[in-house]
Parts: structure tokens; C-alpha cells; sequence
């Protein structure tokens, strides 16, 4: 019995050092072809898994698109699309190994996520000593001003959603009061307050701005008690995550409530279908380049491809198809400098400006965020605005931020 | 049954008198001595002075052993309280709680790292012995749910904190550690933009510190008091030991080892938020304990390195690795319970 | 002030059975199912595949989700639980385990099911309005089926042979063996009815809430509370736990800024416990 006690810890010791020594030996074999990697960090795990999964679902549907076609040009030189993906967790010391292990270990200068102010910002540090990009889904405005320069903002937050959504409903809907619900955590709550003053900036009459529910919360009916009874004309959901928005919808319906009732973050129309049903109608949301009339043919058959990818599409994916490929056309300006050097990248910054080729109709996409940020830090994704009617979005206007 | 506990008890009384004098410690005692010693020297050599001058440059690797140490350092807080027999499942709210006491000194009052990390470590114990007192009094699962809750309600506490603690935004930009200079002499030097060198110095150094620590702390009279503790409470206290005492200060040990690293992780990620340290984290904390073995004091250092390294070395096969953390959970309780150190130290 | 009442009743009602399966195996087996948030979640997919995908019968696939629950509490019980209380010579070697089988249920749940959040079509449609206060269709029903599981469940733990045996085991289990009583048949019982509860009142709230793969920790989390509340191992206690928790829940979100709650519950909880170790209608422990 102890001869075979310490033959089974020589052999797992054995294990676990010959691991070790792989992990720190760790070199990965020069391909052949030309390769340009991509890194992406998020949150695919838990209650959150959908956001770092749906930025998954993109680059892996766009990454074989460009690669059947023989990947994608630079300086005339075609390069195939390899990504390689970690879980964060949502865990900000999982969120800096990651990084590190992206940038340093895979020597990848552009990275897509994280997808929170709290992985966002842990990783700034990792990213600026080692000369990398990443394209975060996080709100927070200080990540993308001065004096960092290597954050970039891959969707539109809501406080630029929301001044622009107030103000189509002051107009066109005669909206006078406003009532808000938060998620209690970071975004969600700074997204409140930046509701909060632009909707007092619009002159609008602000009924209640403090309830919050708990991540996780399954029972939207006792906060929504509250706020429904103040009787506002629109209900703002903050920051809601695409899980919660249909509960707090069918909270509100079934607690009598007539108003409007919006939100400035992407949805899921599947999910809103399923769980609030009829009571979804005439919600109010902001979606990337996806819903259906707007689309363009490329759009459509990345539509095709992400279903393949990730089984059902996801509307949030919508948004999140942007940053792959402003990465490449940002490259493409700058040159085969960029792919080892980020600063040929930021220079090119300004200068990218092409016609989208997510929409039918034609609009330039380029970077933004000036007027919030000091510098383009931000992809300029069309900002479009979505009503939910007859079980399906359908897009009220198609907004822009302000540069 | 009775003549049982009658020599268990008489073991005790004897140990707790003797007060551990003369008895080889829990490390000399479960290991020869001389292979031991000669084996811990060279790995602390390896960790301390070896590893970091091999991998300098790799910024990732040194990375991932500092998560690894300092996760070390605040998992064998937990295994202290795992000693006097509690499942201690708070210690995330005490990392949390050190995290916060560095950020707001040095980001409000600008007070030196170096003041603010045994500061950190202090606040925590003294906010442990506080709640430690009535609810250590709480046993077996009850303990463990009570600490939970705790968890859970000091993530909401530091929410819900205004200005103070800047709620859900957290507080970033915090500064990294400045020098160290005692009556003009710079003992340490300010740690310099992205250089985790410095960093891999003080959480290896602060791992050896804790071990030392408490090596001595397990081997002294206390260290009996603690395991009889678990052993039997009403024993202890029909002998004279002041059982609350010694409860409240293995807690409140463990909540300043949790200070610690939480006012080290501040410094190293240069940011908190409420949901930094999570019941998840609590769990992991104790997780580590039990993979590298309760009975070892080397045991959470064994558990952290393992798991933390071979969740780096699993990115190949990533989607499953949380799925692989669950079977490993479970394959470890059913066939190997006292962890793996058990499998070459038996008891 | 009606509607907080309602709120509470339906919140209260809710989490009685949730916390009545927590409770029922950690009095027979002295394990704290930590899976149990992650077996509700289970039940809730097999419905929501049942009834929302595949059109059948509400009630039929509501009789699906406990029974494939059940079998995998007889699994978990027969091939980890076991083994694990036989061979430890800690408690905290059961919790761990069962922190363990969390994680894998969830992370299977993640692969097999995907991360995005499913609901069903609402069963009943409609809503009441009682003294001010609204009480939709749904939630009703909801209401009187969880009242009919539970008083279905005090009528079995009392008046059955299997019940009487489970009730003896949670007293003493020396003596219910020498009772003639097969220990393991019936520890699996208890695991596999636990296990069933917590799928039933999955399907069940699948139909006004919604969940994803994620969504079993918080659940797990209110379960601890409430048993904490009411006393752990005790069924009374955990209809008690529940109604106090749902009231709670009820009235803080009624009158207190949201995140505020629940930091008044835990801190409540943690003074409360301070003074009675045991919850209201548990034994003290020993």
C-alpha cells in the first residue's frame, strides 16, 4: 500500500512538472502561411456567458469567411484570420493573465473584449506596457480618454444612445416624465446616471432614478411595483442584460402599466418573444446592423454563417460584428507596419472611412467618440434604434453618435 | 465509544500541556527530516531566486506565479480557520475588505503602499474579531452558510457605500507601490510602470513570510490549541482553555491574511470594484485547501499552484475547463479526500 | 400595501418549495445541496423544451422535469454521495463534493443547452386585480400548484411508510436501521424527492420568470437563506424560511432603494443567527 501511495504521487508529481515545463517552454510553430491573429477576452462563463460568446460567434463566422476566400489583403499580401479565445470569467485576475497570455504568449497585438469596466480596466496596464489594441465593450469613459490611447470602444454606450432615443420620444411621442431601473452593478448603474442627466438636460420630468434588483434577480415584480406606480410616461431599463429586459417588460405590463419602455443596450428578439410575448410590443431598444430590412447581402450571409457557428442567431451579435472588421480595414490603411506596430495603427485611425457593408443602404463607418473621448476612440456603429411590433424589431430611426 | 474519546481526550490534555515542546512540528513530523529540509531549501531557492532571474522577461509567466502566490497566501488564512474546524467560506469578503482599506487610503489621503498594505491586513482583523466573536460560536454547515451570507453582504456594503467606496464605479488608478525609505535609507525602490518584477518579489516574499509564520504559529502551543479545537470544543473547555479567545484569533489571523492580498491585488491590478471578490472566489479560496490537503500546511500553496498553473496549461482545451474544475472537485472527494499531499505524507 | 402582500404571498409560496427540497435531503443526509439552484434549472430546461419547443402538455412535461430529476438525484446520490459521507472524515468533504457537482451540472447545462436565457409561453393568461393590488394568471397558478406540492409532500413525509422512515432517519440513524429499515433505499428517496422539488418549482416559475444556464447559483444562495432562517433540517422551517424571505424580499423592494435589501437581509440575518443559532423552528445543534 505505501509503495503504491508513492508511485501514485511520483506519477503525480511527474505530471504536474512535466506540465510546468510544457506550459513555460511554451513555443507555438511557425506557420507556413501568412497568419494574422486575433485575440479575444470576455466572459464565457455564468449568468454573463452571452457576451464574451456572442464577440466568439463573430470572429469565428467572420474569420472563415475571409479565409474561404483566401483570407483577407494587406499591402498585397493575403493573410489568413487565426483567433485564439479566453475566458475571463468576469474575474479581473483571470482577465489579466488572459491578457497576458494573449499578448506576451501569442504575440497577438489586437484583441476584442473584455466585455465590463471591471476586466476592462485591469487590463489597460497589460495592454499599454505591451503595445497592443483591444476593442472593449465597457462603458467607462476613462478608458478611452488620455492619457491611454489603446482602448477602443466597440459599441455605442449608452449615455450617447440615450440622449438621442430621449429626445426621438420627447418629439415624437410626447414623452414628459421618465422613470429609471437599474441593475445594481457598475455599468448598469453609471449608464443610469448618465440617463439621469440627459434626460434632466432634455428638461424632462424625472419621477424616480434609485431602484435597482440584484444580478440575478428572477422576481422583477416587487421593484417594478414601485416604479410602475409613479406613473411615468417611459420607463428606462439601464444597462438591462438581454435576460432580464422580457421579465422586467412582462413586470411591468402585468402590473398595469401603459407607458413606453425602452433601453439603450442590444436585445435579443428570440428571448423577448419567448418570455414577454405580446407584452414586448412597442419596445424600445438599440440593435447593430440586423434587423432584416436594413440588412445588406454580406450581412445576410454572415447572418447564415453565424448560425451555423453558434446554432441560433443572436441580435447582439449584430453590433458585435464590427470590430473584427474595422480591425482589418484600419490594417489595411496602415499598412503591414500595423500588424507588428500599434502606433502605424492609431495613426490610421483618422483616416479610415468606408462604406459600411453591414447596411443596404449607404452610410460611411469610421471611428468617433471625439466628442466624449478627446480622440477616436470608438467604432462608429450605426446607432439603430428598434420598436418591437408583431413579434419582430423594426427600426424606429437610424441615429449616429455626435463627433 | 467512551474509551475512545477517553484517550483522544488525555492525547489532547497531554499535547495542549505540553505545549508542543519537544514535538517535531507538523511539517518534520510528516516528513523525514532531512529530505525535507534539504528539499524545502531547494525549492524556496528555486522560487525565490532561480525562477524569477530564468523567466525576467516573460512577463506572463511571472504573471501567472504571482496569482498563484498570493491566491496561496490568502488560501492559507482559510486553512488556518479549517484547523479550529470551520469551513470559513468569507474570506473573499476579507480580501475585499483590505482591497478597499489600500485603495481609499492611497487614492483619498495618498498614504504609502508600503503603510497601507499592514494597515489593510489590520482593518480586516479587526473587522473580523468583531463579527468572529458571536458568529465563530455557529458549527459545521451553519458556519459555512453564515459565512456566505457574509460574503455576499460585504460585496453589497461596499455597493451601496456613496462616495466613500464610489459604489459600482469602483476606484481605479490606483497608484503602484512608491519607495520604501526609512530615515533616508531607500530600502525598497518605487515599483516602476509595468515591471512585474518587483511585484513576483513581494508576493514570493510574502508567501514565505505567511508559511514561516505559520509554521511557527502551528508548532507552538497555540497550533495545539487550535487542532484540539477542532478535535473536541467542550474538551478544550473543560481543560481551561479559553475556547472563544482562540477562536476569534484564528479568525482573526486568517481575516488579516485575507487583507493582505487583497491590498496587494489592489496595488498589482490598480483597481477595485464590490464584485472583485465574489462567493466564488470564497469557494475557490477554500477549494485550494482542500485539493493540496487540510492536514498539510503546505496543502493551499500545493492546491493554488496546481489548479491556477494547470488552468493556464487547459487553454488549449478551453471551452471545457470549467467542466474539468468540476470533475476534478469530484474525483478528488471520492477517491482522494484528504487531498494530495495525503497520497505521499499518510497521516 | 396589497400588492406587497401579494408579492410576498406568490414570493413566499415560491420559495417554500424551493427551500423544502434543500431542507429534506440536508435532514436525511446532513449534505447541503449545493446544486440544488442548478437542479431547479435543469427542471426549468426540461419544460422549457417540452412544452415550449415540442408543444406538449404543460402539466405532462411539469411530471417530466421531476421525474428526470429525480433520477439524477438517485445518480448523485448513489455514486457520489455515498461513497463520500462513507469516507469522510469531514463534513466538509460532502459540501465540497456537492459544490463540485454544481459546477459540472451548470457547465453541462452551458454546452447542452447554450447561454442564452429561455422562457415559455404563458399557461394561463390574464390578470386579477384584488384590492388595488394586481395578481396575474400566471402567478396564481403558480400560487395554488406549489401549495398543492407542498401540503402533497407534509401529507406523504407524515402519513406514508417511506415518509415516517425518512422522518425517523433525520432523528437517528442508528436506530432506524436497527428498525429493519434499508438506509441507502431510503437516502435515496429523500434525494431523489429533494431533487424533484427543486425541478418542479424550475418548470414551474420557467412560466412567469425565465433561465439560463447560469441562473442556479442565486437560487442556491436564497435556498441557504431561507433554511437558515427557518432552521436547517426542519420542513416547517423551510415553509417558514420561504414566507419570511419573500415577504422580505417584498417589502424592501417596496420601500427601500433596490440594492439596499438584500444588504438589510444579510446583515438581519447574520444578528439573527447570533441570537438563535438554530433559525426559528430548528433544534439546536450539538
Amino acid at each position: 500500500m505505501r509503495d503504491f501511495r508513492r508511485s501514485l504521487f511520483l506519477a503525480v508529481l511527474g505530471i504536474f512538472l512535466g506540465a510546468i515545463t510544457l506550459l513555460f517552454s511554451f513555443e507555438k510553430a511557425v506557420a507556413q502561411e501568412k497568419v494574422l491573429k486575433i485575440g479575444q477576452l470576455g466572459v464565457m462563463s455564468g449568468p454573463a456567458a452571452s457576451w464574451g460568446l456572442v464577440n466568439k460567434y463573430c470572429i469565428q463566422a467572420a474569420a472563415e469567411m475571409f479565409n474561404e476566400e483566401g483570407g483577407v489583403e494587406i499591402d498585397g499580401e493575403k493573410y489568413k484570420i487565426e483567433f485564439v479565445s479566453i475566458d475571463d470569467k468576469m474575474d479581473p485576475k483571470l482577465a489579466v493573465s488572459g491578457m497576458e497570455r494573449l499578448v506576451y504568449q501569442e504575440k497577438i497585438k489586437y484583441i476584442i473584449g473584455p466585455n465590463v469596466d471591471t476586466t476592462a480596466a485591469s487590463v489597460v496596464p497589460v495592454i499599454e506596457a505591451a503595445g497592443a489594441i483591444n476593442i472593449a465593450y465597457a462603458f467607462s469613459k476613462a478608458l478611452y480618454s488620455p492619457p491611454h490611447s489603446n482602448s477602443i470602444l466597440g459599441m455605442i454606450a449608452s449615455y450617447q444612445a440615450g440622449p438621442v432615443i430621449y429626445k426621438y420620444l420627447k418629439e415624437n411621442k410626447g414623452v414628459k416624465s421618465i422613470s429609471f431601473i437599474a441593475r445594481n452593478d457598475s455599468d448598469p448603474l453609471n449608464q443610469r446616471d448618465e440617463g439621469v442627466e440627459a434626460a434632466k438636460k432634455l428638461g424632462l420630468n424625472i419621477i424616480s432614478s434609485t431602484d435597482t434588483y440584484e444580478p440575478g434577480t428572477t422576481d422583477f415584480f416587487p421593484v417594478m411595483s414601485k416604479v410602475v406606480k409613479g406613473n411615468p410616461d417611459l420607463i428606462v431599463l439601464s444597462g438591462v442584460a438581454p435576460a432580464d429586459a422580457p421579465l422586467l417588460i412582462k413586470a411591468a405590463r402585468e402590473l398595469g402599466y401603459k407607458g413606453l419602455l425602452s433601453t439603450e443596450t442590444a436585445q435579443d428578439i428570440k428571448i423577448l418573444n419567448e418570455v414577454a410575448g405580446k407584452y414586448a410590443e412597442g419596445f424600445i431598444s438599440v440593435g447593430g446592423a440586423s434587423t432584416p430590412e436594413i440588412q445588406s447581402d454580406y450581412m445576410k450571409k454572415f447572418v447564415e454563417r453565424y448560425k451555423k457557428v453558434a446554432g441560433e442567431w443572436n441580435d447582439e451579435a449584430g453590433t458585435k460584428v464590427y470590430a473584427l472588421q474595422m480591425i482589418i480595414y484600419t490594417l489595411q490603411k496602415a499598412g503591414k507596419a500595423a500588424l507588428t506596430d500599434v502606433e502605424a495603427f492609431k495613426k490610421a485611425i483618422p483616416e479610415v472611412k468606408v462604406r459600411n457593408p453591414f447596411l443596404k443602404e449607404e452610410r460611411i463607418l469610421k471611428y468617433v467618440g471625439t466628442a466624449y473621448f478627446g480622440q477616436p476612440r470608438q467604432i462608429g456603429v450605426p446607432m439603430i434604434v428598434n420598436e418591437v411590433r408583431n413579434g419582430k424589431f423594426e427600426t424606429l430611426f437610424i441615429g449616429s453618435v455626435e463627433d | 465509544m467512551a474509551a475512545t474519546r477517553k484517550v483522544e481526550s488525555e492525547r489532547v490534555e497531554e499535547k495542549v500541556r505540553e505545549g508542543g515542546k519537544g514535538k517535531p512540528g507538523i511539517l518534520s513530523s510528516v516528513l523525514p527530516f532531512s529530505l525535507s529540509s534539504v528539499l524545502l531549501f531547494f525549492l524556496g531557492l528555486i522560487y525565490l531566486i532561480i525562477f524569477p532571474l530564468l523567466y525576467r522577461d516573460s512577463r506572463y509567466v511571472l504573471g501567472v506565479v504571482i496569482n498563484a502566490s498570493m491566491l496561496s497566501v490568502i488560501s492559507l488564512g482559510v486553512w488556518l480557520t479549517f484547523t479550529i474546524g470551520r469551513t470559513n467560506i468569507s474570506q473573499g469578503a476579507f480580501a475585499l475588505i483590505g482591497g478597499y482599506t489600500t485603495a481609499i487610503l492611497s487614492v483619498r489621503y495618498g498614504v504609502s503602499f508600503w503603510l497601507c498594505l499592514p494597515l489593510s491586513g489590520l482593518m480586516a482583523a479587526l473587522i473580523g474579531a468583531l463579527i468572529g466573536w458571536p458568529i465563530l460560536r455557529l458549527r459545521g454547515v451553519y458556519f459555512a452558510m453564515i459565512t456566505l451570507s457574509l460574503t455576499e453582504a460585504t460585496r453589497l456594503a461596499f455597493l451601496n457605500g456613496g462616495d466613500f467606496t464610489r459604489g459600482g464605479t469602483g476606484i481605479v488608478d490606483i497608484p503602484r507601490p512608491g519607495a520604501l525609505s526609512i530615515a533616508g535609507i531607500t530600502l525598497i525602490p518605487a515599483f516602476k510602470g509595468s515591471d512585474p518584477l518587483p511585484f513576483y518579489y513581494l508576493a514570493a516574499s510574502l508567501l514565505v513570510l505567511t508559511l514561516i509564520s505559520l509554521r511557527r504559529l502551528t508548532q507552538s502551543r497555540i497550533g495545539w490549541v487550535f487542532r484540539s479545537l477542532r478535535q473536541n470544543e467542550e474538551l478544550a473547555s473543560s481543560i481551561g482553555i479559553n475556547v472563544a479567545k482562540y477562536r476569534v484569533m484564528a479568525y482573526a489571523i486568517c481575516c488579516f491574511i485575507g487583507g493582505l492580498g487583497g491590498s496587494f491585488f489592489a496595488a498589482f491590478q490598480q483597481n477595485i470594484y464590490p464584485a472583485t471578490y465574489t462567493v466564488t472566489d470564497s469557494i475557490y479560496f477554500m477549494l485550494y485547501c482542500f485539493l493540496g490537503g487540510l492536514d498539510y500546511l503546505f496543502g493551499p500553496v500545493v492546491g493554488a499552484f496546481l489548479l491556477i498553473i494547470s488552468f493556464e496549461l487547459l487553454h488549449s482545451i478551453q471551452t471545457y475547463q470549467t467542466m474539468i474544475y468540476a470533475i476534478i472537485m469530484i474525483t478528488f472527494m471520492l477517491w482522494l479526500p484528504n487531498g494530495i499531499l495525503s497520497l505521499r505524507f499518510k497521516k | 400595501m396589497s400588492q406587497m402582500i401579494i408579492n410576498g404571498m406568490v414570493l413566499g409560496m415560491i420559495y417554500a418549495l424551493i427551500a423544502l427540497g434543500l431542507t429534506l435531503i440536508f435532514s436525511i443526509m446532513n449534505v447541503v445541496n449545493f446544486a440544488h439552484g442548478q437542479m431547479y434549472m435543469l427542471g426549468g430546461f426540461v419544460v422549457y423544451y417540452l412544452y415550449g419547443v415540442y408543444q406538449l402538455n404543460y402539466f405532462l412535461a411539469l411530471i417530466a422535469a421531476a421525474l428526470a430529476l429525480a433520477v439524477i438525484g438517485i445518480i448523485f446520490e448513489k455514486f457520489f454521495f455515498r461513497r463520500v459521507i462513507r469516507l469522510a472524515k469531514r463534513e466538509e468533504n460532502t459540501m465540497l463534493l456537492a459544490m463540485g457537482t454544481a459546477l459540472l451540472l451548470e457547465n453541462l447545462a452551458l454546452f447542452s443547452f447554450g447561454e442564452k436565457q429561455r422562457g415559455v409561453p404563458p399557461v394561463v393568461t390574464g390578470v386579477y386585480e384584488i384590492g388595488g393590488g394586481y395578481l396575474p394568471a400566471g402567478r396564481a397558478l403558480v400560487f395554488f400548484v406549489a401549495l398543492f406540492l407542498v401540503i402533497g409532500l407534509l401529507l406523504f413525509v407524515q402519513y406514508t411508510r417511506p415518509g415516517r422512515a425518512m422522518r425517523a432517519l433525520a432523528q437517528d440513524k442508528e436506530a432506524t436501521y436497527l428498525q429493519g429499515v434499508d438506509i441507502n433505499q431510503i437516502s435515496a428517496l429523500g434525494f431523489a424527492i429533494g431533487a424533484a422539488l427543486a425541478g418542479l418549482a424550475g418548470g414551474l416559475l420557467i412560466t412567469i420568470f425565465a433561465i439560463n444556464a447560469g441562473s442556479g447559483t442565486a437560487v442556491s444562495t436564497k435556498a441557504f437563506t431561507m433554511i437558515m432562517i427557518g432552521g436547517a433540517g426542519v420542513v416547517s422551517g423551510a415553509i417558514l424560511g420561504g414566507f419570511v424571505l419573500g415577504f422580505c424580499e417584498a417589502i424592501g423592494y417596496e420601500t427601500l432603494p433596490g440594492s439596499t435589501t438584500y444588504l438589510i437581509i444579510f446583515i438581519a440575518l447574520i444578528l439573527f443567527l447570533i441570537v438563535r443559532p438554530q433559525g426559528i423552528m430548528g433544534r439546536p445543534q450539538g
